[in-house]
């Protein structure tokens, strides 16, 4: 408690935080501070802030609860500081990883005492900075730290991913997922470490895309849960709330796999909680969470052997590292690289805007085509039962003002989507319940004009939100026109873009399944990495029962989907079916490989075409025709008698056509079918039943 | 007591010899391609000549007989003195039934003393001429023509008449099934696996993977429906798909024991809707 140094900085409404005035010491130092105003990777000098809020807390604790029990009371400032106007000096720090910040230069602000400026940098060395609380204003600029340090970070992690499948992406479906959290807290003006992280960790979840995304996303959830109930935490109680993060991030895994993100964020965890002592301050938790992280992720080859067989670190562990070094780093006062162009904060879901020319609408222009509405509604508990919100009442007002009308609620938030002539009566209506996040509104006739082919879509009631309630729906993630051409002929509705370069997010299963009105819905993720944001996504939705049939790719998923038969009445009957089906595939992937190595038993050179079955790399040839024969010859081995080819967009007719020649001459008595599939990657799944 | 004769249409699929065997004369029906102005009947063309045009992509049309036609062959048979018992193609298919039906009713004031029973064997292809088979077995057993007609009355809802075609267009593009929900599209690699129901429409009921596992499901299902699997009559016909047809054949007979008695073509009556590679197996079970 005595070496606290404690901060006073502003809140953007110009209230001051207050420090208690019955200490002396902290009276000095709340002025010493106000004289110091220094800016750490944002404008805003947050642990300054922070630390400005601790006098009142710690006094309070110390006053009044028992030790070691969370604060959960709201601080009450009991003194109001002078406004500071002087401009912020900006500090550049930069330090080696879990060593003390070293000042570089610190500016003298003018007026300013050398005795301040010691102050200053005695405060920046980090010695005295004895953080006990973690808030909410900390960990949303923690939060923001790391999600840009992972920015920074997430081509390499990217190149982490396992080899030798150019499957590179684990890095931008993190950043994406945390960014999705960010964006979610961008406008949370609160303190309130509960309510921080319930926001941050909700929007993960509904931005969660990949493997690693969806552990991120429940990582933080499990973390939130943790904060429940507490205003800001102290090493015990962040230790315990990330105890309950690495349970449910394994809890959220099937058959959690050690070597993984899993493993680091349990071993840093473990590490930092058994290191916690009752001088034990955020920062010499964080410092202990992020050095043992990087030790794990170091160590993670040691555990799974393809890592080390590929010679690589994980790469989802590796972005949690980041993550939380970015954590650590704003926790320590450092900047995140030079963060000129950060634009964490930005939704990653909204989509650029395309240019759109704005003349299509013109002064005689009629609007006929009406404006397509998006909005994001929190609701209030201020104006109505929250848990009570009636989206069927909502959908059937919409239905008085327009069409294609989409909206589900998540917690607290409705989504709405519709098109209409008056989108100032849909806002004006949703403002009775609540208040919005975000406004989206279309003129539709632009978009006409931009796209006649949107435009058509936009009109045909196919869009619509279908009247009748089906008994089944389906929803398949896929990419590409033929692929999705043949989906959408075996009855699937919706189709979710993406593949293994392009995970969607929980967040995109949520709004395709909103989009099909039925009691069942069936999902297909279509690759592995995809299954946990759908499976997530059918816990959240909760307009229909999904199933999610675990198909790995398009084939198996096209394989199931081929055989459902939605005449059934019994829905775990058709699951049970198309997981029957399933069973009897095996499915192959020629690739393209991107480095030399020597793989089981296999030789590979890079630039060669590789042959995979499953999983297992089975043959490697330097010609792809060749690659291709010798792995049909493999898959076909046994008791499979047909191999559907799914052409990817790097195959083209004529090799399709030699192929289909060479593929007869392999498997004689095999039935053969080429589908143009289109997908990115595989320039051809083959699929063996 | 007259003689009476039973009498069919060329959608039963039995060639011409062998129905002459049977003594049972018939109607021939008729169809003709799309990019061509004329009439063919099944013998106007050999089977594997019309199934190659068909897969190199002509459409080939049927047109159901009119009544006229129908009553001219007719009023020659009962002229003679015969009684006429004419076992029809399914009308859930055509209207060809529903032609034979009202040549009869004309006749019957023509000839009133003459007994005429038209029945709708709610059957096609070698299901119709299974039921012909064993209708005219009867008829040599002794049985009246009232015997034989409730004979075949009673051989027609326990008919087992399962198919898999190679490709639903064909029966999409003639409207000969309606597909439900599930058999939309076009389902690459999937067999699907049909029936004809109580009412002689086209039921798709299994989507089968792969050629291979559509023939054991037809297999699966003569082990399952068969009401005498190592006795009874069973017959096959196919859409320009001998193997396949041999194929299915010795599974049965491997399994069972049992002989398929008739392996015939689909005709290009019955396989202008049904397409090349169709594969169809008939047997009597206890239902359909």
């Amino acid at each position: 408690m005595s070496e606290e140094k404690k901060t006073q900085t502003q809140k953007k409404d110009g209230k001051a935080r207050g420090a208690c005035p019955s200490s002396d010491r902290m009276e000095k130092l709340a002025q010493a501070v106000e004289k110091v105003r220094v800016s750490v990777a944002s404008n805003v000098a947050i642990f300054c802030e922070e630390a400005a809020n601790l006098t009142e807390r710690a006094k309070q604790r110390l006053a009044s609860e028992p030790e070691g029990k969370p604060q959960v009371k709201k601080a009450t400032p009991k003194k109001t500081a002078p406004k500071k106007k002087a401009a912020p000096k900006r500090i550049v720090v930069r330090v080696p990883k879990n060593e003390n910040p070293v000042v570089e230069s610190v500016e003298p602000i003018e007026g300013e005492t050398a005795e301040v400026v010691h102050e200053k940098k005695k405060k920046k060395s980090g010695k005295g900075l004895g953080i006990k609380y973690l808030g909410g204003f900390l960990l949303s600029k923690m939060a923001r730290g790391g999600a840009l340090s992972l920015r920074f970070k997430a081509d390499e992690v990217n190149r982490l991913n396992v080899f030798p499948v150019p499957d590179g992406d684990t890095g931008d479906n993190m950043r994406m997922t945390i960014e999705s959290g960010i964006a979610a807290i961008e406008n949370l003006d609160s303190d309130d470490l509960a309510e921080v992280m319930k926001v941050l960790s909700h929007g993960m979840l509904l931005g969660a895309r990949g493997n690693s995304g969806v552990i991120l996303s429940q990582f933080f959830a499990g973390t939130a849960k943790g904060f429940e109930g507490i205003e800001k935490a102290d090493p015990a109680s962040l230790g315990y709330a990330l105890e309950l993060g690495v349970k449910q991030a394994y809890a959220s895994v099937m058959t959690p796999t050690e070597g993984t993100i899993l493993t680091v964020a349990r071993e840093a965890v473990e590490y930092a909680v058994a290191r916690i002592t009752p001088e034990s301050t955020i920062r010499t938790f964080f410092a202990d969470l992020v050095k043992e992280m990087h030790a794990s992720v170091e160590r993670t080859p040691e555990i799974l052997a393809a890592l080390k067989e590929a010679d690589v670190v994980d790469s989802g562990g590796a972005g949690l590292f980041y993550i939380m070094d970015g954590f650590n780093r704003v926790l320590n006062g450092e900047e995140i690289e030079a963060g000129e162009d950060s634009t964490v904060g930005v939704s990653p879901a909204a989509p650029a805007v395309d240019p759109v020319s704005f003349d299509a609408f013109g002064v005689d222009s009629v609007m006929t085509y009406g404006y397509c509405t998006e909005l994001l509604v929190r609701l209030q508990s201020s104006k109505g039962d929250v848990d009570a919100f009636d989206v069927e009442a909502l959908k059937d007002f919409l239905a008085t003002l327009g069409d294609s009308i989409v909206a589900f609620k998540t917690d607290s938030v409705v989504k709405v989507h519709v098109h209409t002539l008056t989108p100032e009566k849909v806002l004006e209506h949703l403002r009775i319940y609540g208040e919005f996040l975000a406004v989206k509104i279309e003129n539709m006739s632009l978009q006409h004009s931009s796209s006649e082919i949107y435009a058509s879509e936009e009109a045909t009631p196919k869009e619509e939100a279908p009247l009748v309630r089906k008994k089944y729906g389906a929803v398949a993630v896929c990419i590409g026109e033929g692929i999705e051409a043949l989906y959408r002929d075996m009855g699937c509705d919706e189709i979710v873009e993406g593949g293994q370069t392009q995970n969607p997010s929980t967040n995109d299963f949520l709004d395709a399944f909103s989009r099909v009105n039925a009691e069942h819905i069936f999902a297909f993720p279509n690759n592995g990495n995809i299954l946990m944001a759908a499976q997530q996504a059918a816990e959240l939705y909760t307009d229909a029962t999904v199933h999610v049939i675990p198909s790995k790719n398009i084939g198996t998923g096209y394989v199931a989907l081929s055989t459902a038969d939605f005449d059934n009445p019994d829905p775990a009957a058709i699951e049970a079916g198309m997981l029957e089906a399933m069973k009897h595939v095996t499915a192959g992937y020629v690739s393209p490989s991107i480095r030399d190595a020597e793989i089981n038993g296999v030789h590979i050179e890079k630039g060669d075409t590789i042959g995979i079955i499953e999983k297992e790399i089975v043959v490697s040839r330097r010609d792809r025709l060749e690659a291709a024969s010798a792995l049909a010859e493999r898959i076909m081995g046994e008791d499979k008698f047909m191999l559907t080819v799914f052409a990817g967009k790097d195959a083209d007719s004529e090799e399709e056509a030699q192929l289909e020649a060479r593929l007869h001459e392999v498997c004689p008595d095999a039935e053969i079918y080429f589908v143009d599939g289109g997908q990115d990657i595989y320039p051809y799944i083959f699929v063996a039943e | 007591m007259a003689n009476y004769v039973i009498y069919t249409d060329s959608a039963c699929d039995i060639c011409k010899e062998t129905l002459s065997e049977w003594g049972v004369p018939y109607r021939n029906l008729t169809f003709r391609f799309a990019d061509e102005d004329k009439e063919y009947s099944n013998e106007d063309m050999p089977v594997k000549g019309f199934y190659d045009r068909m897969r190199a992509g002509g459409v080939a049309k049927t047109a159901a007989v009119n009544s006229e036609s129908f009553a001219e062959e007719f009023d020659k048979i009962l002229a003679a003195g015969n009684d006429l018992l004419y076992l029809g193609f399914s009308s859930g298919l055509s209207t060809t039934f529903n032609s034979a039906r009202l040549a009869a009713e004309q006749l019957r004031e023509k000839y009133p003393e003459r007994k005429i029973i038209a029945i709708d064997t709610l059957a096609a292809s070698a299901g119709q001429g299974l039921i012909v088979y064993l209708t005219v077995k009867a008829k040599r057993d002794g049985a009246t023509i009232e015997e034989a007609a409730a004979f075949a009355e009673g051989l027609i809802p326990r008919m087992g008449i399962w198919f898999t075609v190679d490709d639903l267009v064909y029966l999409k593009r003639g409207g000969r099934v309606s597909p439900t929900a599930a058999f939309v599209g076009n389902l690459l690699g999937i067999k699907p696996v049909l029936y004809m129901d109580d009412a002689g429409h086209l039921i798709p009921v299994v989507k089968v993977r792969g050629r291979k596992n559509s023939i054991n499901m037809l297999a699966d299902k003569y082990t399952e429906l068969a009401a005498n699997k190592e006795e009874g009559s069973v017959f096959i016909s196919h859409g320009d798909c001998l193997d396949d047809a041999k194929a299915l054949a010795d599974i049965l007979k491997t399994r069972h024991g049992i002989e398929v008695e008739i392996i015939t073509d689909v005709g290009p009556v019955i396989g202008a809707h049904s397409g090349p590679g169709t594969l169809a197996l008939f047997f009597v079970g206890n239902k359909r």
